[in-house]
């Protein structure tokens, strides 16, 4: 099963063009979402948008940047769920930009989407399972 | 037969059903072959397979004669969802990027 997204897209501007509107707030807000963006290492912020009740979605994403190589590279963790701090998904979104002759070329990849972010109940990853065992033992310890 | 009524909690808290569907997430097994791993009574499998079946972990396809227990789709229909939903997102968002600076420069 495909469990990463990878797009390219070519931009007949700098790169310096295309990073701003990737780090800053407006800009991004202009083509993405509404956000609270910094460009800080370590910096948390959302995105937000409506609710998408297909998805069991709040429509805010949590996000932490975790790599900035300036002009060329951004990375950053996307997180969301139906809301109350529940995940049903935890990943990870990540610019690079390449200069080209006549622009730039922006690539996207999204990546860490698992069968257990969303299928916390149907119990298939071992992981899980073990958590259930750590669980279990605990209630018949009481 | 009766099943107890069970949460999720309950049925995955028992071990042999947790093996149940360990052994299902490799592939799908016919009840009897699924009853060959386990030291208890076909009918004490079939019973927790019964259990996992009401729960919604697992769904049981007749193919010709035989019965196949499966892992409830579900949780990867989910995924696949949630992937087709950003994929397209963010082509939208590549796209509008495009259209955004072309109008600036005009």
């Amino acid at each position: 099963m495909k469990t990463e997204i990878n797009h390219k897209w070519f931009y007949s501007q700098a790169p310096e063009e295309i990073w701003m509107y990737l780090t800053e707030p407006e800009l991004i807000a202009q083509w993405i979402m509404p956000n609270d963006f910094k460009l800080l290492l370590g910096h948390h912020f959302t995105f937000r948008t409506n609710p998408i009740p297909s998805l069991n979605l709040d429509g805010i994403f949590h996000c932490k940047i975790l790599e900035i190589v300036p002009l060329k590279k951004l990375v950053y963790s996307w997180k969301g769920g139906p809301g109350n701090n529940e995940t049903i998904f935890d990943t990870i979104v990540e610019w690079t930009l390449e200069k080209k002759d006549n622009g730039t070329e922006l690539r996207l990849l999204h990546t860490g989407f698992k069968e257990e972010n969303v299928s916390i109940l149907t119990g298939m990853t071992e992981g899980w399972l073990k958590k259930m065992e750590k669980i279990e033992n605990l209630l018949n310890e009481k | 037969m009766s099943l107890p009524n069970l949460d999720a909690l309950q049925v995955i808290a028992d071990p042999s059903r947790r093996q149940i569907l360990q052994l299902l997430t490799q592939e799908t097994y016919n009840i009897n072959a699924l009853a060959e791993n386990f030291d208890m009574s076909r009918p004490a499998v079939s019973k927790h397979i019964k259990i996992l079946q009401q729960a919604g972990f697992i769904s049981i396809q007749e193919i010709g004669r035989e019965r196949h227990c499966v892992l409830n789709q579900k949780g990867f229909n989910d995924v696949k969802a949630l992937i087709s939903h950003f994929d397209q997102f963010w082509e939208n968002k590549l796209s509008k990027l495009e259209t955004i600076l072309n109008k600036k420069k005009d």
